[in-house]
């Protein structure tokens, strides 16, 4: 059986198959950018942040874990150390006028035995040091060690100070200082911002709960803050007239540990020259602590201190 | 029809909850948290439709739903909630609603109501206010009435709902009187004119035929006193709103004007022009003895009893310039209240003593501007709410929340009626069918119906 094809039908679908063809072709031929991958957020208020980020201060003791973000071999006192002969012309250049370099080098020379036990005890201990901000050098360090150094302090005793301060590290800042100089040379040498990326065995890619000096959780006026704010939100009080300032309702609230209301808020107190209006600031406050419960943020662990929480509410900044 | 037959206002509570608790002065306890906002914002309402008894109800119902809502809307403190978010539809307001759906709204109150016509031909109108956070009622009433007063009965409502969410009385169910104004600049036709305070129902009474000024309210809402410029001096006048009926007030041999009522109706006071001073005279209607007040070469003028009737507030120029100056109701010596801090060239004028006591409204002339400001009755605290090119002749609310006064903004137009809250906030136009002036608000009529 024989197909009559009709010849123009035929160019025309080639003629489209081309047109698309290169349509296909030019717009595909555009990189193709992927889009970020989002992330999750979470809308925290400052007062939150603030608590977040002040750490606990009744938190577990532990040994707060560096960052870690390279899987690698532990060894950065050592290379510290080597570095600091190496690095002489470094800390010139970018050591502040302030301080004289001079001095920076004399101490490291005259002086080369104590580093040694230093750096060989403690490469546990050490992440701290490296995490620690310079101190400007208004003062001059090396000027500090060599006072000390002068002050008959023999080099052992730092050794041993180290080991046992292995744990903690509550005041050792001055000590390592004066025994440390690639802790000096680090205080010095602020371009070195970058080398010290921790490496270890293992990544972390979380810093640490807080420093041991945070305010925590258990910081009252954090999360006071938090909670004024919450329930600030939803409070609503209709009267702005004449002694607004007068008006208050002292408000009791039961609180369950998850954060929400163990039973109604209780109105122990209302003060203004009317009744009525104060009494409807009392129930205005009553619905604004109801609506906005549950207050999740609560720390728990502080669940006593806000157990039963007393408010006030006023309208003093309402006129 | 009296006034005071319209309606029966069965006020028979259904369910009253909520507070109870003792008003205290106690002192603060220390150790508490604080919460003052710093900001004003309305309350979330959820106004349902009214629920139609029967398929003829439903205009009236929709009419009571719309004038509950724009009352609430206009006070400024509420935020009525679009009825198109609504996800619960009320259609018994004798079941509890589901207050979860109204949560989701964030409404913190929810209205629910019902109109019914009865045998008798009266309409019956239920409603229930409900605290959406703690799923109570909080007001529960019902009200019989004649039909063609559906509005009274939605403007009562809204004064319920705000009495129970503010703490203070309502202002909705009351009327302003005013000038209406119309016709071309040079030969304006003035005619007093009287409306609700949402500018519905608008009745005129007097024709236009003679001048009318400064229109104010007898503490019942039945009377009204006026100044008209008749065949001879201009005269202060009675007019009872019932009978339409009409009396000049005394028998003086000059002008008179800018009458007021005293607190407890039996009296009125004015200024009586006697050369080129004017003094302030005050007549006891019962016994048409007047006794004059003040005797100064100067023009005394706008006077305003304190809602206790004991003292009164007034302009004069006596001190060279007009300010406002408060002394005994009795007569003696005036102290002066209106200083201007920053321009010593401005005048106060038109002084207006709140419902409530707390302040005296007035119109402040300065620095090319009128203003229309508040200040205590001891001069203290002055606040301007409103500037422009001329604003003029407030008026409070009977709530004491609330003033209206009358704005020009100059040219080939006209004035017309604006409202403020006494913080300055939700300045609004009130609606009138032409250019308005010298307003005047009624007192709570319901409040009145007894007196």
């Amino acid at each position: 059986m024989k197909v009559n094809v009709d010849k123009t039908l035929v160019a025309s679908i080639a003629l489209h198959v081309l047109v698309i063809g290169w349509g296909l072709l030019t717009f595909s031929s555009k990189a193709f950018i992927a889009p970020e991958e989002s992330l999750p957020i979470d809308i925290i208020s400052t007062d939150q942040l603030a608590q977040i980020t002040n750490g606990q201060k009744t938190g577990k003791k532990e040994e707060p874990k560096p960052k870690v973000e390279k899987i690698a071999e532990a060894k950065p006192e050592e290379d510290a150390v080597g570095k600091v002969t190496e690095k002489k012309e470094l800390i010139k250049t970018n050591s502040t006028p302030d301080t004289p370099p001079k001095p920076v080098e004399k101490p490291v020379e005259k002086k080369p035995d104590p580093p040694k036990p230093v750096a060989e005890t403690k490469p546990k201990d050490e992440p701290k040091p490296q995490e620690k901000k310079p101190d400007p050098a208004k003062e001059d360090p090396i000027a500090e060690l060599q006072k000390k150094l002068d002050t008959k302090k023999p080099p052992p005793k730092p050794v041993e100070q180290k080991v046992a301060a292995v744990q903690p590290q509550q005041q050792p800042k001055p000590k390592e200082r004066s025994f440390d100089p690639a802790q000096i040379q680090r205080d010095l040498d602020k371009r070195a911002a970058t080398r010290h990326e921790l490496a270890g065995s293992a990544l972390n890619a979380s810093a640490s709960l807080g420093s041991t000096s945070g305010t925590a959780a258990n910081n009252v006026a954090t999360w006071q803050g938090a909670f004024q704010g919450a329930v600030k939100r939803c409070f609503t009080p209709t009267y702005n007239g004449q002694d607004a300032n007068l008006y208050e309702a002292d408000i009791d609230i039961p609180m369950r540990v998850d954060g929400s209301l163990a039973s109604e808020p209780v109105i122990v107190a209302v003060r203004g020259p009317s009744r009525s209006i104060a009494q409807a600031v009392a129930e205005s406050a009553k619905r604004a602590i109801v609506q906005c419960q549950v207050y999740s943020f609560l720390p728990k662990q502080q669940y006593d201190s806000w157990k039963l929480i007393p408010m006030t509410f006023g309208l003093k900044d309402m006129l | 029809m009296n006034r005071r037959r319209f309606m029966t206002l069965t006020g028979s509570t259904l369910a009253l909850l909520g507070g109870g608790q003792a008003f205290a002065q106690q002192p603060q306890q220390q150790g508490r948290l604080r919460i003052d906002p710093t900001e004003f914002r309305p309350i979330p309402i959820a106004i349902t439709g009214f629920v139609p008894g029967s398929p003829a109800d439903g205009d009236v119902s929709n009419g009571v739903t719309q004038v509950i809502t724009n009352n609430l809307k206009r006070s400024g403190l509420f935020a009525p909630i679009d009825q198109a978010a609504f996800i619960e539809r009320i259609s018994n307001i004798d079941v509890a609603p589901q207050f979860q759906n109204w949560k989701t709204l964030n409404a913190q109150a929810l209205v629910t109501g019902r109109m019914t016509r009865q045998p008798d031909g009266r309409l019956k109108a239920e409603f229930r206010l409900w605290d959406v956070v703690t799923g109570q009622q909080l007001a529960g009433q019902q009200y019989f009435t004649s039909p063609e007063y559906w509005r009274r009965i939605a403007h009562i409502i809204s004064d319920q709902i705000y009495e129970q969410m503010t703490g203070e009385k309502g202002y909705f169910d009351s009327r302003v009187v005013f000038v209406d104004e119309s016709g071309p600049k040079e030969r304006r036709v003035k005619r007093l004119a009287m409306m609700d305070q949402d500018g519905a129902n608008v009745r005129y009474l007097t024709r236009g035929a003679d001048l009318v000024l400064t229109p104010r309210f007898s503490p019942n809402s039945q009377e009204i006193t006026y100044m008209e410029f008749g065949q001879g001096d201009p005269k202060v006048y009675l007019f009872n709103i019932e009978t339409g009926q009409r009396e000049i007030v005394g028998n003086f041999p000059g002008m008179t004007f800018a009458p007021r009522f005293s607190p407890d109706g039996q009296r009125v006071i004015m200024s009586l022009q006697q050369g080129g001073n004017s003094n302030l005279f005050v007549m006891d209607l019962r016994s048409r003895s007047t006794t004059r007040l003040t005797d100064t070469p100067a023009i005394d003028t706008s006077p305003s009893y304190s809602p206790d009737g004991t003292r009164i507030c007034f302009e004069s120029d006596r001190g060279g310039r007009s300010q406002i100056y408060v002394m005994a109701a009795g007569g003696g010596q005036a102290q002066r209240i209106s200083f201007s801090k920053d321009d010593n060239n401005a005048t106060y004028s038109t002084p207006v003593w709140s419902p409530r006591g707390d302040y005296i409204a007035f119109t402040r002339q300065g620095g090319g501007q009128f203003s229309i400001g508040v200040m205590k009755p001891d001069g203290s605290g002055e606040r301007l709410l409103t500037s422009g090119y001329h604003n003029e002749g407030p008026t409070f609310s009977p709530n004491g929340r609330v003033l209206m006064f009358f704005r020009d903004p100059g040219g080939n137009g006209g004035p017309s009626l604006f409202s403020v809250d006494i913080s300055g906030r939700n300045e609004l136009k009130v609606p009138t069918p032409g250019f308005a002036s010298d307003p005047a608000w009624s007192p709570l009529l319901s409040a009145t119906a007894g007196q």
